[in-house]
């Protein structure tokens, strides 16, 4: 009896873990980088290419980090008014078959107050949480600031 | 060149007191003689002078005029908390000063950069020049009473507005309103990134609008140095 209980409940969590696998998958993060930053700042960027290979959206709606004591913001820059903008964004949304660019002057995840700033090279633990509930998690490597729309401004129309 | 210094001033008519300098500036280019071919600066008709100024700096008595004369100076507008913008441009600056330095032009010939903090609520003169020293050590760090950045800021066009965020929803609040108390420390501030050179008078010479390429930057100073009599 205790069996037939069992084995469903078990069959379904085994799906949901493979559906979990599955859908993850669909999102690749590609060279994910932090940039380095003085050892008293007060903020911190992360950056990434995030790909949607599906045939659904993607919605990312929450970064976590293993640097202590800082908050963690979904941000964008815009130029506007002849300023350039922060924007705290809710959720980033990568399009069916699109990817969505994280870099310096447009989209990035944003780290404030950190306990600790972590040097070129150091690796920092990254867990991505998407809509649906499904987590991500890989590292991201520090490494020195490089330009900003160096490869032409605006050229990332999502 | 001219339609870009248009597109620039259309972008800061947000603020009246940016139009009043526009409008100086405006009136400036319709009488100017041939500038010298730039990539990425935009030459004054006629440079223009700055306000006393007397900003605070680590390390030294204070900042002012008098630390102008007789050299170029960069000047950047920004904060410590800037997550994305100012670390960009300080590399830019940084990178256009290691360039200057690897081409062998003389200690006293290169320009000094300097950052000034729009937030002094929350940078202190010892935290800025900490911060700004890791991107190049030459970098000055400077800030002041909130009034006396305006004013600086203001005269050479840089525009800046603070933002909070109220359950995901972007706050502009002005200099005369109440700031809740939940919301002291988290805003972010909106903030032009143009590059400012001032001459070694101490005067306003040119701006560099984005993006910022350090070569090329370091292409226009050679000019710009080149042209004038300093």
């Amino acid at each position: 009896m205790k069996r037939s209980i069992l084995h469903p409940l078990g069959a379904f969590l085994m799906l949901l873990a493979s559906f979990s696998l599955f859908a993850a998958d669909e999102l690749m993060v590609t060279d994910p980088w932090m940039r380095a930053a003085p050892p008293n700042a007060p903020a911190l960027a992360l950056f990434m290419g995030l790909e949607n290979h599906s045939s659904s959206d993607i919605i990312l709606v929450e970064a976590k980090t293993t640097i202590p004591g800082a908050r963690v913001e979904l941000h964008r820059t815009v130029m506007a008014d002849g300023m350039m903008k922060m924007a705290q964004q809710s959720e980033i949304k990568v399009a069916s078959h699109q990817s969505v660019m994280l870099e310096p002057g447009s989209w990035h995840i944003m780290l404030i107050g950190p306990d600790h700033v972590p040097t070129a090279g150091e690796k920092v633990g990254v867990t991505l949480t998407l809509k649906s509930g499904v987590e991500q998690k890989f590292e991201a490597v520090v490494r020195k600031g490089k330009m900003m729309m160096n490869s032409g401004h605006g050229h990332h129309n999502h | 060149m001219k339609q870009r210094f248009n597109d620039l001033l259309r972008g800061g008519v947000v603020r009246s007191l940016i139009l009043v300098t526009g409008f100086i500036l405006l009136l400036g280019c319709e009488h100017s003689s041939e500038p010298p071919p730039t990539e990425g600066a935009i030459i004054l008709p006629e440079s223009r002078k700055v306000p006393q100024f007397e900003l605070l700096h680590h390390g030294s008595s204070g900042f002012t005029n008098t630390d102008l004369k007789g050299k170029w100076s960069f000047f950047f507008y920004g904060y410590t908390h800037c997550p994305d913008v100012c670390p960009t441009e300080l590399f830019n600056l940084a990178e256009m000063l290691r360039q200057l330095e690897t081409a062998g032009v003389a200690e006293a010939e290169l320009p000094q950069v300097v950052f000034v903090s729009v937030d002094p609520q929350r940078d202190l003169p010892e935290g800025i020049q900490r911060y700004v020293e890791f991107y190049h050590p030459r970098f000055k760090g400077v800030t002041a009473e909130q009034g006396r950045v305006d004013q600086l800021a203001r005269s050479m066009g840089a525009i800046y507005e603070k933002v909070y965020y109220m359950g995901g929803k972007a706050l502009v609040i002005g200099q005369d309103e109440t700031i809740p108390d939940a919301l002291k420390d988290t805003y972010l501030v909106n903030h032009s990134a143009t590059i400012f050179l001032l001459n070694p008078e101490g005067e306003l010479h040119a701006i560099f609008t984005t993006p910022h390429m350090p070569d090329a930057m370091v292409r226009d100073l050679k000019v710009i140095q080149q042209s004038g009599q300093f």
